[in-house]
């Protein structure tokens, strides 16, 4: 068995943490399916804008009916798979600390309630489509980390590197906070701007916005660095105190890495956003984007002289 | 082309609804929970000649 298997958990997992993995995968698994029927229901809606639309009627029939089918798939999205973006929030606006779960629940609202509404009256923009990719890619990167979090609980607990992660996660938290709360103040500004300049854009623009100021990147360089550290730990035992030590100093540089790179990347798409340059799925494309880079970042160190180029792992063969 | 697409759309509605059922079940029955076992176990089979 592979100390990291993304879909079957570790055999030695408690209940509770079974469970866990289990609603994740499933919410994950939803998000994407229902995403995808969404993003196809999407077109006759971006046609509509288009000039050589020559039945408009009949386009616009088409445009009602897929708006209802999205609203039909998107509210389980948004109830179900969304539910930990829910509890995450309440329980963070009653301890008044500001996580990153909070600008991700104002980014669905923000987008779904305007939708249903337009949905309802049968006139304006639909942002379902982003809706259900912002969930599902949230979902994939929130996924990953659980796998990373959980594959750490097995095996002999390596407390030489717990001592660096404390310290890692710490300072990636009160990053993450401070950055959260001013893209939020951003976004406010920014929309306040666009209702009075061009109210029918203010929506997108916001929406675009809050997608982008979601830390998800940022919350998984730390944890997926440390798994990847504890992983290659796990593959030579015999390490000694002076390895361990120098593998905890390659952590921190790549966790680093990984913080500064997607915060960076977050700052960089933050002021074509509210030029209203970037589309709403497109926001939530690049926030996918920057959190499979992280991910990457931190196979990396785990690959780095561990594994012999163009080999398979050992223990993929032997099944250890 | 009015008929098919109320037609088409509630299909496909439907089937998006049963492929989530079927995916919900298949976790939750545990079917993803061991991938490797049943897998491996033709190579833990007795490959000894036979003695009957």
């Amino acid at each position: 068995m592979r100390a990291f298997s993304l879909f079957s958990p570790p055999k030695v997992l408690a209940d509770g943490e079974r469970k866990k993995r289990r609603h994740m995968l499933a919410r994950l698994g939803l998000a994407w399916l229902a995403m995808m029927q969404v993003m196809m229901f999407a077109f006759p809606g971006y046609l509509r804008g288009s000039p050589s639309s020559d039945d408009a009627s009949l386009l616009d029939q088409a445009v009602f009916l897929m708006n209802w089918c999205s609203l039909a798939l998107t509210v389980p999205v948004v109830l179900y798979c969304a539910w930990p973006v829910w509890s995450g929030a309440l329980g963070r606006a009653q301890r008044a600390h500001l996580g990153m779960d909070v600008p991700v629940a104002l980014g669905i609202v923000a987008a779904f309630i305007p939708s249903a509404m337009a949905t309802w009256s049968g006139r304006g923009e639909v942002y379902f489509d982003s809706v259900t990719m912002f969930v599902a890619f949230l979902l994939t990167a929130r996924y990953f980390e659980l796998c990373a979090r959980q594959a750490i609980g097995i095996g002999g607990l390596h407390r030489h590197l717990e001592r660096y992660r404390r310290a890692l996660a710490a300072r990636a938290d009160s990053i993450a906070a401070w950055f959260t709360a001013a893209q939020l103040l951003l976004a406010l500004g920014a929309g306040a701007f666009w209702h009075a300049a061009d109210p029918s854009r203010a929506v997108g623009v916001v929406v675009a916005l809050l997608v982008i100021s979601c830390p998800c990147a940022m919350a998984m360089s730390v944890p997926t660095a440390i798994a990847a550290a504890h992983a290659r730990v796990l593959r030579r035992p015999d390490m000694d105190v002076a390895e361990v030590d120098a593998l905890a100093r390659a952590t921190s540089r790549v966790s680093r890495q990984s913080l500064y790179g997607s915060m960076a990347w977050h700052l960089l798409m933050t002021p074509l956003a509210m030029l209203g340059w970037v589309q709403p799925w497109l926001a939530a494309i690049t926030m996918l984007l920057s959190s499979l880079a992280v991910g990457a970042n931190s196979w990396r160190l785990y690959r780095r002289d561990c594994l012999p180029a163009g080999d398979w792992p050992a223990d993929a063969i032997q099944g250890a | 082309m009015d008929a098919a697409l109320y037609l088409l759309l509630p299909i496909s509605l439907v089937f998006a609804l049963g492929i989530g059922v079927a995916f919900w079940w298949a976790i939750f029955a545990g079917q993803f929970d061991d991938t490797d076992t049943a897998a491996k176990s033709i190579l833990g089979d007795d490959d000894g000649p036979r003695l009957d």
